[in-house]
């Protein structure tokens, strides 16, 4: 979706997504006729009116918030690639790495 | 069912701060997004929000608590948390952050690679953002200029704007002149750290803008209309009859730029200076001014 889209669908105003786009919670494709939106991005930027709105976060706390969440997605995106590596082993493997993981 | 009331933890003569309060405090802790992996947290925060919905609005809170309306309200459209997309990769790797684990990366054993995503080649990732710092005079930076940076390893020199009502410490984006992306994705931005030089005459303070003026005796007595200057321009200002030092005026929207809009006020501090060189006609007049010698502006400092 375009940005006028995307902005009626969230019911704000160009110039509040301009400045989230400028502060790079939202990282929206760039089309010749301007930003182009997927769910994922109407996702996030739903998460963002939940922090700024009934949560009381300001646009600092965002900021914070949305960089940790991104490095938490990415951390969870490896590891569950790492887990599934771990899962296509043989019983034997996948009980080594366990018990190595229980020394402490 | 619970009633919402018990959902929030509040008492039922809870006040509407009371309430919000207590939503803030379990939505930071319930917030699906908040809580990525735990998947009762969507259940939860569904609850506690459809039970501020409820009380969080005095109209319909009345009600519920009349008996007009039960619980349940209006049933919400299932809703897509960002987590769902960011878990399926449905983000296209815009919003991944590699940086955050590069420690993992760092020894040269087999696995390094398996957290530093260039050894994989295959995925694309935004270039770092570069930092610099830049020093502008005050009025550059209250008024807005069009200046031009040379970073710091070449390259031609890039036109940056600075926008009126610059802060003192206030960073300045420009977009794409990072470092190179990797594999075709963007570059990363430059980031200039506005340092702002202090002026001889104005100072910040917050929106608004401080500094002294200096009045002549005869228009502390007399008042009238003396030019005064603003961080754009002088203004004719109208000061009235027994102006005293440090009596202060405020000039409605000559401050600096307010990022929502709009502006901040100037505060102008009147300060007396006498004449130069000595007045003989001033001092014969202060001679045989009695008044003037038995008033004593110190009474009451002690000594």
């Amino acid at each position: 979706m375009n940005d006028r889209e995307f902005c009626e669908h969230l019911d704000i105003e160009v110039k509040v997504l301009r400045i989230w786009v400028e502060q790079r919670w939202l990282m929206p494709q760039e089309a010749e006729a301007g930003w182009l939106f997927e769910d994922a991005d109407l996702a996030r930027a739903r998460l963002i009116q939940d922090l700024t709105g009934p949560m009381g976060v300001n646009d600092d706390g965002v900021d914070v918030a949305m960089r940790l969440l991104d490095q938490v997605h990415s951390l969870r995106g490896r590891l569950s690639v790492l887990m599934n590596a771990i899962r296509s082993q043989e019983p034997a493997v996948q009980r080594l790495i366990l018990s190595s993981t229980e020394e402490d | 069912m619970t009633s919402p009331y018990e959902t929030l933890g509040v008492s039922r003569d809870a006040t509407q701060k009371d309430i919000q309060s207590a939503y803030r405090k379990l939505a930071k802790k319930l917030h699906p997004d908040l809580n990525p992996g735990d998947k009762g947290a969507e259940d939860r925060f569904k609850s506690v929000s459809a039970a501020y919905a409820l009380l969080g609005d005095e109209d319909k809170r009345g009600k519920y608590d009349r008996g007009e309306i039960d619980e349940t309200g209006a049933e919400t459209p299932p809703r897509h948390y960002y987590r769902d997309y960011a878990q399926s990769g449905d983000t296209g790797g815009r919003y991944e952050s590699a940086h955050g684990f590069s420690d993992f990366a760092e020894g040269d054993d087999i696995f390094s690679s398996f957290f530093s995503r260039r050894a994989g080649g295959q995925q694309r990732q935004r270039g770092r953002d570069a930092h610099f710092s830049m020093e502008i005079g005050f009025l550059d930076a209250a008024n807005g200029t069009k200046t031009q940076i040379n970073l710091p390893g070449g390259g031609p020199a890039l036109d940056l704007t600075i926008p009126p009502g610059t802060r003192d410490g206030q960073t300045l984006r420009l977009r794409g002149k990072g470092e190179a992306g990797f594999n075709g994705a963007p570059a990363g931005d430059a980031l200039i750290d506005i340092r702002v030089r202090p002026h001889p005459l104005f100072s910040a303070d917050g929106d608004d803008v401080r500094y002294e003026v200096p009045i002549s005796l005869s228009e502390a007595v007399l008042g009238g209309k003396i030019r005064v200057p603003t961080i754009d321009g002088a203004v004719n200002v109208t000061i009235p009859p027994h102006s005293n030092t440090g009596k202060t005026l405020r000039l409605k929207g000559k401050g600096l730029h307010k990022t929502g809009g709009g502006h901040g006020d100037a505060y102008v501090s009147l300060k007396i200076v006498l004449p130069q060189a000595p007045d003989p006609a001033l001092s014969a007049f202060v001679e045989g001014w009695a008044a003037g010698k038995a008033e004593d502006p110190r009474k009451g400092m002690g000594g």
